[in-house]
Formats: structure tokens, sequence, C-alpha cells
């Protein structure tokens, strides 16, 4: 088992012309890498389009990519590289991301009211989220451990397995378990939700 | 769909599955959009869970990207196109580059040695002060770093100089300290016998104690 050879599987079918495994990466990693985006902007829509944008430079760049560097690291320098280019040429000044968790809140609040542009997807991500806390609540506790360690932590199976004293095969059993009653809660939402949102948006 | 082939998208997901089973895997993801819809909901799971403030859990960026990339090239056929570049070819140029001034270089200084120099060593100190001008003395603190002595052979009639040999030695001696001692005093050799009686007062024949010193125009003081 190789170190990202699960993304690097991925950027070779693209580097071959296959746009769908591009679509792959930006799936699994839009979330973080607006988040990442976030520490320089504060309005999420703005970070979107950054978050976009340098998936956009990500995409005709990755001719190059040679694979020295796991593709996240490598799309995370891209990412910030076009954050700070927007923020220098938006004339505004970088924020900190050190917040402070008793100002969280308001923090929060303040970006959704300057977010204006889609209140009905920040109904659904709410939404979204009371689900998968719901659903995470509801699992077995063997199940919610793995998974929380996995997603929040970001621990590795082989990591996991040490602290749950249990098989690999076993933690990635019960990952996947744990994926699929959430999912299975989530589906039904997600599917009408997300429809409707992107007509709105 | 298949319990293992969801076992094995949440693996791979998590960057835990096998290099093989990653390659199959990654095929049959980026065609199956069933699969890529299982796979987004995986990447949601995970947002909600780290609890991502301010991120929106809907796909807007994943479908807008996913509407430009689809209009642009793919990278196979931009490669194929030459807009890739060939990475052989930057250090095949240069070394080609690198070996062609050399050669250049090997054939003009063999064309400028001339055979049979008598060797003399008139130090720069032996000049009367009178003879001594302000470009000599600039040269002579560029000689600090340099050889003690110069090769002054005896001048040749038949050499001919594109450029007058005074201005290129005083030139050559002036930048001594970039070049190496050998190929200066080859060339140094070279400018004084190119153009006769015009060596300037940094080149001292044995016998030209007797000639006006030059400054680094040539022109006699």
């Amino acid at each position: 088992m190789g170190a990202d050879a699960s993304d690097l599987s991925l950027v070779r079918r693209v580097q071959r012309g296959d746009k769908g495994a591009f679509d792959a990466l930006v799936l699994k990693y839009q979330h973080k890498l607006v988040k990442l985006v976030m520490r320089y902007v504060r309005n999420p829509a703005e970070a979107e389009d950054i978050a976009q944008e340098a998936f956009i430079k990500a995409y005709r760049a990755l001719p190059q990519f040679r694979g020295d560097s796991a593709f996240y690291t490598w799309l995370y320098r891209i990412a910030i590289n076009t954050a700070k280019n927007a923020v220098v040429s938006r004339d505004r000044s970088p924020i900190e991301y050190n917040i402070d968790r008793n100002n969280e809140e308001s923090y929060d609040m303040q970006s959704r009211m300057k977010d204006s542009e889609t209140p009905e997807a920040l109904v659904l991500t709410e939404e979204i989220r009371s689900i998968v806390n719901g659903a995470i609540e509801a699992l077995p506790e063997d199940l919610r451990t793995a998974i929380v360690l996995r997603e929040l932590e970001g621990l590795s199976y082989e990591e996991i397995a040490a602290a749950m004293d249990c098989p690999v095969g076993t933690v990635r059993s019960r990952i996947f378990r744990a994926r699929e009653a959430i999912d299975r809660r989530l589906r039904e939402v997600f599917e009408g939700g997300l429809g409707r949102t992107e007509e709105l948006g | 769909m298949n319990e293992e082939l969801d076992s094995q998208l949440s693996a791979m997901f998590d960057d835990e599955l096998a290099t093989a089973e990653c390659e199959l895997l990654a095929r049959r993801l980026s065609r199956d959009t069933e699969l890529r819809a299982r796979w987004e909901r995986y990447a949601v799971i995970a947002a909600a869970i780290r609890a991502e403030r301010g991120v929106r859990l809907n796909a807007r960026v994943a479908r807008r990207v996913s509407v430009i990339v689809g209009a642009e090239p793919a990278l196979a056929a931009a490669a194929a196109s030459g807009h890739a570049p060939r990475r052989w070819l930057r250090p095949v140029a240069g070394a080609a580059v690198a070996a062609s001034v050399a050669a250049v270089s090997i054939l003009w200084l063999r064309g400028h040695t001339v055979p049979g120099a008598v060797v003399a060593a008139p130090e720069l100190a032996a000049v009367p002060a009178s003879r001594v001008t302000a470009p000599a003395v600039v040269r002579a603190a560029a000689r600090t770093a340099g050889p003690d002595s110069y090769v002054v052979p005896p001048a040749t009639r038949g050499a001919t100089a594109i450029v007058p040999a005074t201005e290129l030695a005083n030139y050559v001696v002036a930048h001594s300290t970039f070049s190496p001692p050998v190929a200066r005093r080859n060339l140094l050799s070279s400018f004084m016998t190119s153009e006769p009686g015009a060596a300037g007062p940094i080149a001292l024949s044995t016998d030209g104690a007797q000639d006006p010193p030059r400054d680094a125009k040539g022109s006699a003081q």
C-alpha cells in the first residue's frame, strides 16, 4: 500500500485525459480547500470562487505534477498562492485564522450574514450536519470510535487498530460500516436537496 | 451495489487501499456516476464530522469546476499537441551549448598561441616610476591574485590582430581576477606579439625600455 496511492492513481488517469478522475479529486478535496482558503477571505462564496480557481489552475498544471509530493500538498500550495494573489488584487489584508473559540460563533454568524447569496445552501448545510451528527450518535460504540478517530483525528487504519486493539481489517470494516450507516440517512436529503440548491445557485 | 466494492471505495477514500486495487477502482470511479456520488457523500460526511465552519456542504465548487474542465481539452490531447514541455530536451540543449562554447574556445585559443615563445619575467616593480601610468597602477593591484610574471614572446611580424593587441592585453590583465592563470598567460602572449611595438605599459619586453608608454587606448604619451 503506497502513500497517496489513491490520489496518485486518479492523477495518473487525469494526466491520460480522464476528466472524470479529476471530478473525483475535486469532490474529495473541495471542502478542505474552501476551509483552507477561508484563512484568507471571510466570505464563503468568495472562498469557493478562489478554491474553484485553484482547482482549475491545478488541472492545467497537472501535466507538470510528477508525484514527488502528495497531491494534496501540491494542491494546497496552489490554493494558498491563489488565495494570497486574490487578497492582494482585491486590496485586502489577510485575516488570521487563529480564532478564539469564544468568538468562533460570532465569526461564523458574520460570515453567514455576508453570504447572502444562497440562504438555501446554508439551510441545507445545517441539515446535512444535523443528519450526520444524529447518525454518528446512533452508531454502535466501536463504529463511532473508528470513524471519529479517522475523520476527526486523522489517524491511519494502523494507528486506529493499535488504539482500538483490533486488526487493521476490522478497522477498515468498521469505518466502512459507519460510513454506510451515515450515508443511508444522508442519501435522501442529499439527493433531493443538492439538486434544488444548484438550481438556485 | 457490491458491498466489497463499496468497502474498497471507503478504503480508497482514506488512502488505505493497495496501489493495484486503487488503479482499478480509480478507473471505475471516473466512469461510474453512482460510485462517484457515493464518494462525494463520503467527503461530505468527513467535512460534517470535522464541523468545518463556514464551509457549505453542497457541491457547488465541484460542479462548477467540472463544467469548466469539461470545456477544456483533455490533458493527454494537450500533451500530444505539444503543449506539454519535453523535460529531457532542456538538459540536452544545455549540454550541447556548453560543448559548442568549449570547442570554439579551444579552437580560438589554439589559433592564437605563438609557438616558441620566449619567457621573460619583468616585474612591474622594475619599471621606472615615470613610466608607470594610472592604468598600470590599477592593473598592478589586479595582479595581486595573478602570476608574478607575464610571458612576453618576441614580436612576430606576420601575426594579424582583429583588435589592437594593446587594448586586448589591457583588458585581459584588468580582468585577470576572473580568468585562470594558464589561459591568461597564453592570451597575453598572443596579444603582445600580434601588434609589434604596441605592447602597452604592462607588457614590458626585454628591450622595451626605450618605447614610450601607452595608455589603455594605445596612444603614446
